[in-house]
């Protein structure tokens, strides 16, 4: 098939419901992998619940000390644990050759990022579903407040949408894994500091008007960040 | 391609005479500070290369656009030039703020709004210079380049909107804020008129900089081309 | 209100300032020298072949 034959072919079927199987495919042949092998799951899980370890011994929280500090902990632990999901996540679909099938369907481009994008902020809940009681139970803590929950989603939403960007180039360079971080980490600032202000501000039972201008920033972020990225990827997984 | 044209032999030498000329006001023209003493100086060129780093990048999104659309070689030389030369300045007006804040703060750091900032943006053109190591395809190299330089370049805004939103204790020269802030200064008419002419001068600097080093990558093509001439 | 002596902090901000854009400057032409070296090799070698 040439290039052009595939062209005519996306044009042809691109229609809303050809979009929407495409991603449901994407989505679910992840989360179906996953579910078989629980390989990623289990080494994003095992890697949070070390982070969140090593931190109590590092930081010698006390009671007092914990609230001001939970957040940052959190937030710390999703963002490394992410980037682990975030690398073997794209680094299967090279190395199985998924990608230059996929690429060679007649699906929208775009379809494949928000599939992929779709499949890593999944793993992203799973982990932090796991995180959130067991730290709760660690430190006597209730995290589950309605707040709270609201921020992990934004921020989650935040950092995939720009991570799965950066892993399907990061995978395609010689240095890889240890490429994410570094291209990730500088842009994603915004979410973590707005993430964990916002935190925060909800397990201290601020008023909404002070938490409010944190909420902003993530929707305002995760809305730029993941047009762009959306705009992009086609760029960015071309042959 | 090979001979300097005209138009930079002039640049470089009003750019070298302009910078003299800074370089005069600075130290001549332009009053001792109140409070701060000398160290004050080193704001003039220290707000002028952290402009020549803002500008850089600017340059790169814009080329990384341009690029991104239209597939000339030419707006990825242009990038990773502006690219190699705001890291050098910022690097420059980073370390310059930190050798003024010493002595005027006590401190050698600190994480307000914008030194945060400018360390978070240096290391987005470090990763952006990690990033082009790594690829061998010139094609890929460039589109990858070009993505991140834009990313890059949004993401600033709000990494310093973030930050902001936190305390600080940078002083607030031009415009509102408070002034509260220790190490704060106004500026007479004489400080204002060398640290615009600063700004334009490193203008000129970046322009100046930005054409050689274009130059530069344009001959690193075509050394690149020759070598995959001759082993074919 | 005397002004705080900070001259050597001046000297030191702009040693920097100077420093390093010379440098800068300096690896510039280097590398421009290196590369006209190498189009010169290349174009040798390109002529000596058939």
């Amino acid at each position: 098939m040439t290039r052009a034959t595939v062209r005519r072919n996306q044009a042809a079927t691109r229609t809303t419901g050809t979009f929407l199987r495409a991603l449901r495919a994407i989505v679910w042949k992840d989360l179906a992998a996953e579910l078989r092998s629980r390989e990623l799951l289990s080494a994003m899980l095992v890697f949070a619940l070390l982070v969140i370890l090593i931190f109590n011994f590092a930081l010698e929280l006390d009671a007092s000390a914990r609230a001001t500090v939970t957040a940052g902990v959190l937030w710390v632990t999703f963002a490394f644990a992410g980037t682990l999901g975030l690398n073997r996540s794209m680094a299967t679909e090279k190395d199985r050759g998924c990608l230059d099938g996929l690429l060679l369907a007649p699906v929208d481009r775009s379809a494949i990022y928000f599939g992929k994008a779709i499949g890593n902020l999944v793993f992203m809940f799973i982990v932090e579903a796991i995180v959130l009681p067991v730290y709760s139970v660690l430190y006597n803590i209730n995290l589950f407040q309605p707040g709270l929950l609201l921020v992990i989603l934004l921020g989650s939403i935040g950092y995939v949408a720009v991570g799965t960007l950066l892993s399907a180039m990061a995978v395609q360079t010689r240095t890889r894994d240890v490429l994410l971080p570094i291209l990730l980490f500088p842009l994603v600032v915004p979410v973590l500091i707005a993430a964990v202000k916002a935190s925060t501000g909800f397990l201290e039972g601020l008023e909404l008007v002070d938490i409010r201008p944190w909420l902003n920033l993530l929707l305002v972020y995760d809305i730029i960040f993941t047009a762009v990225a959306f705009m992009v990827f086609d760029t960015v997984v071309e042959e | 391609m090979n001979p300097k044209p005209r138009l930079l032999q002039v640049l470089d030498v009003v750019t070298a005479v302009l910078f003299v000329v800074a370089v005069g006001m600075v130290f001549f023209y332009a009053p001792m500070e109140r409070t701060m003493g000398q160290v004050q100086r080193v704001f003039y060129f220290h707000v002028a290369t952290a402009w020549v780093g803002m500008l850089g990048f600017l340059v790169a999104a814009i080329t990384g656009i341009l690029y991104l659309v239209r597939k000339e070689r030419r707006w990825d030389t242009a990038g990773l030039a502006a690219i190699e030369i705001s890291l050098v300045f910022f690097f420059i007006a980073i370390v310059s703020g930190s050798i003024w804040a010493r002595p005027t703060w006590g401190t050698w750091w600190t994480w307000d709004p914008r030194l945060t900032t400018a360390t978070i943006v240096e290391l987005v053109y470090a990763a952006y210079m990690l990033l082009r190591a790594g690829i061998e395809d010139p094609d890929r190299r460039a589109r990858f380049g070009a993505v991140y330089a834009i990313l890059g370049f949004l993401s600033v805004p709000l990494t310093f909107i973030s930050i902001r939103l936190l305390r600080t204790i940078h002083p607030v020269v031009i415009g509102g804020g408070s002034s509260a802030a220790e190490g704060d200064f106004s500026m007479t008419p004489k400080m204002l008129q060398t640290f615009m002419f600063s700004l334009l001068v490193f203008s000129f600097i970046f322009a100046d900089l930005l054409w050689h080093r274009l130059r530069l990558g344009q001959l690193a093509d075509k050394v690149e081309q020759l070598r995959l001439k001759t082993i074919h | 209100m005397e002004p705080i002596e900070t001259t050597n902090y001046m000297f030191a901000g702009y040693a920097v300032i100077f420093g390093v854009m010379l440098v800068y400057l300096v690896s510039l032409f280097v590398r421009w020298r290196k590369l006209k070296q190498d189009v010169q090799i290349l174009q040798e070698l390109e002529e000596k072949e058939p």
